[in-house]
């Protein structure tokens, strides 16, 4: 009995270390997509927080710098794929997509530049036990955005923006302006995610450690139609499989079929067969 | 077109290529003279280096003039990185299990790219058509599964004794694609794609297919009222779309590894995205933008093993340059509109 209470206790605890990251880039991708922007970049984002939180916290030997230093990271990048997408009305996708290459790219030279090594970082300080603050914040996020998003004015007008914007124009309002904040809150949210796997899971940055979790994160905010508590659960569920990978693959279920699950999932939605999904309206349209 | 137009495009792109790429050898403490020399030296220095400049162009040409078609069609295809890599899994599964002369080879291996990539963009268009999902989302997400259906296939039920690692076992020589260069990488692969850039010039200005085609994504509602069957196009487009990079996965198993590996590209199929975009969707200038990021892709590891500027930089000024033709554009409308 007590062993199964460990057992399951294991299981949760690894849950919530998988999903936290996920979670994070998950609710940047509804804060963005809610205000009208596709946002394609949020693997690049984590990358951008992941390496600018071991690159600050390594020779500052502050932590919270550092993590401080990768949510920034991702702000910009985030407000960079938000000018883009509104001022030069550039393609999202096209952005997203360069703006990948340009942080996956960036940090993999400048990792050389700084710790004068490639692959991998040098051991930086890191949260170590006390990331679980990082872990009950991913989730006191999704409380946030869900308030924020439903519960305020600001709320309504990001939402307006990705159904209407001509007719948040109309209020006498700029849709434009609203989508920048958006899309640079969604990206600061991202860069936090980055941050946690580098300097909360591990301590650390190596390349390609984000793992295409950025992808993941699009499927959980399709699998979670769009709303910030349902991309958190969306999150979790992958979070579990991911937790499971190791137990389950001894029952015979190839481990590939885990590893696209959460892709799998996210096409099923799309394809509508879990019921009705339907993106914001002008979602990836540009006003 | 004239001098502010060839500037503002695909001239202007290789400009801004060029300065960014002398920006990041500064950044990394190394003379750009020194850096271009290390780069073109190993693009172009000889020609064992030229062939290999052409090996990769070759590969990015395929995923690029596949994008072009669908986007030709208003359609936004990322997934032909997935594609390819279908592409060559059909035919390094079938090319490794049965032995056949050269010439059969030849077309069987190539039409079991056309089918793999076919299907895995088939499955988007389809996707797209029936219940109306967005083909961006489902190609990417489908360009995961590809890897991990690919390596569930080839460590598992395709697994082979002669296989070390996530590959097929190796093709019977007699399947291999004829050499252009000897002793060197680059096969006849790159005379298809060019034939096959050619082909799709000639389909796009000169049959009613390639007017239909890009009625579709130029002017959808025109194209709707004049009959073309919409639903019917999409499908069509996106399986074309990646048959044509599935045939480039096909020619890197044939031509080049000679066997199914899930390593098979390093990206090809994103960095193809910025391959077509600087051909500015043409399936001729595409060839030509192929060559610029070939130099790119094999002179970076020269830059890095001589000159000590990290590769990775070439992702970065791709990146940048995506992003900078991407807005240019919308410069470009902004100034006719002031000069009409």
């Amino acid at each position: 009995m007590n062993d199964a209470a460990s057992v399951v206790m294991l299981i949760v605890s690894l849950t919530l270390i998988k999903a936290t990251p996920l979670i994070y880039a998950a609710l940047a991708g509804v804060i963005s997509e809610r205000s009208g922007v596709i946002n394609i970049g949020l693997e690049g984002m984590m990358v951008a927080g992941a390496f600018t939180a071991v690159a600050v916290s390594g020779p500052t030997g502050s932590v919270v710098l550092g993590i401080i230093a990768g949510i920034i990271a991702g702000a910009l990048f985030g407000l960079f794929l938000g000018i883009l997408a509104t001022k030069f009305r550039v393609d999202q996708i096209v952005a997203g997509t360069g703006i990948n290459l340009i942080a996956i790219g960036g940090a993999a030279f400048a990792l050389v530049l700084v710790f004068g090594q490639p692959g991998a970082s040098k051991e930086v300080p890191s949260l170590e036990g006390a990331s679980w603050i990082l872990i009950a914040l991913a989730f006191a996020s999704a409380a946030g955005l869900h308030g924020l998003l439903y519960y305020t004015p600001w709320g309504l007008r990001v939402r307006a923006c990705g159904e209407n914007p001509h007719a948040v124009a109309a209020a006498g309002l700029n849709p434009l302006r609203t989508r920048i904040i958006a899309v640079t809150i969604g990206g600061a949210l991202a860069g936090l995610g980055g941050a946690y796997l580098s300097v909360g899971e591990l301590n650390l940055y190596s390349d390609g450690m984000v793992a295409g979790r950025g992808f993941i994160a699009l499927a959980a905010v399709i699998f979670g139609r769009w709303t910030p508590f349902g991309a958190t659960g969306a999150a979790i569920f992958f979070g579990l499989f991911e937790a499971l990978q190791f137990a389950l693959q001894r029952s015979g279920i190839p481990n590939e079929a885990m590893q696209a699950l959460p892709y799998i999932a996210a096409l099923v939605a799309l394809a509508g067969l879990t019921g009705r999904v339907r993106a914001p309206a002008a979602d990836g349209v540009p006003y | 077109m004239n001098a502010r137009r060839l500037l503002a495009g695909p001239l202007g792109a290789i400009l801004l290529a060029l300065v960014l790429m002398a920006a990041a050898m500064l950044v990394a403490g190394v003379s750009p003279v020194d850096g271009f020399a290390a780069l073109f030296a190993g693009a172009l220095g000889g020609p064992n280096q030229i062939a290999e400049t052409l090996v990769q162009t070759t590969a990015l040409l395929f995923p690029a003039l596949g994008i072009c078609l669908a986007f030709r069609a208003g359609l936004f295809n990322i997934g032909a990185e997935g594609q390819l890599l279908i592409g060559g899994l059909f035919a390094g599964a079938v090319g490794s299990h049965y032995a056949m002369p050269a010439i059969v080879a030849f077309f069987v291996l190539l039409l079991c790219g056309f089918v793999g990539g076919g299907l895995w963009g088939g499955i988007a268009g389809v996707m797209r058509a029936k219940f109306g999902a967005n083909e961006i989302i489902s190609t990417l997400m489908l360009n995961f599964v590809a890897v991990f259906f690919a390596s569930y296939l080839v460590v598992g039920p395709l697994r082979s004794p002669l296989a070390t690692g996530a590959e097929t076992a190796p093709l019977p020589p007699s399947e291999w694609l004829p050499i252009l260069i000897p002793n060197s990488r680059l096969s006849i692969a790159l005379l298809v794609a060019i034939a096959l850039a050619i082909l799709l010039r000639f389909v796009f200005s000169k049959t009613v297919f390639g007017y239909d085609l890009r009625a579709a994504g130029e002017a959808p509602e025109a194209a709707r009222r004049n009959g073309v069957n919409m639903a019917r196009m999409n499908v069509l487009a996106m399986t074309l779309s990646g048959a044509i990079a599935g045939i480039g996965g096909a020619t890197i198993v044939t031509g080049v590894l000679h066997r199914f590996n899930t390593q098979l590209s390093p990206g090809y199929g994103y960095t193809a995205i910025a391959v077509a975009l600087v051909g500015d969707l043409d399936p001729l200038w595409i060839c030509v933008a192929a060559f610029g990021f070939g130099i790119l892709e094999a002179g970076g590891l020269a830059m890095q093993a001589s000159a000590q500027v990290p590769k990775d930089a070439i992702r970065v000024i791709e990146g940048l340059v995506i992003v900078v033709l991407a807005a240019r554009r919308f410069v470009a409308t902004q100034t006719e509109k002031t000069t009409a």
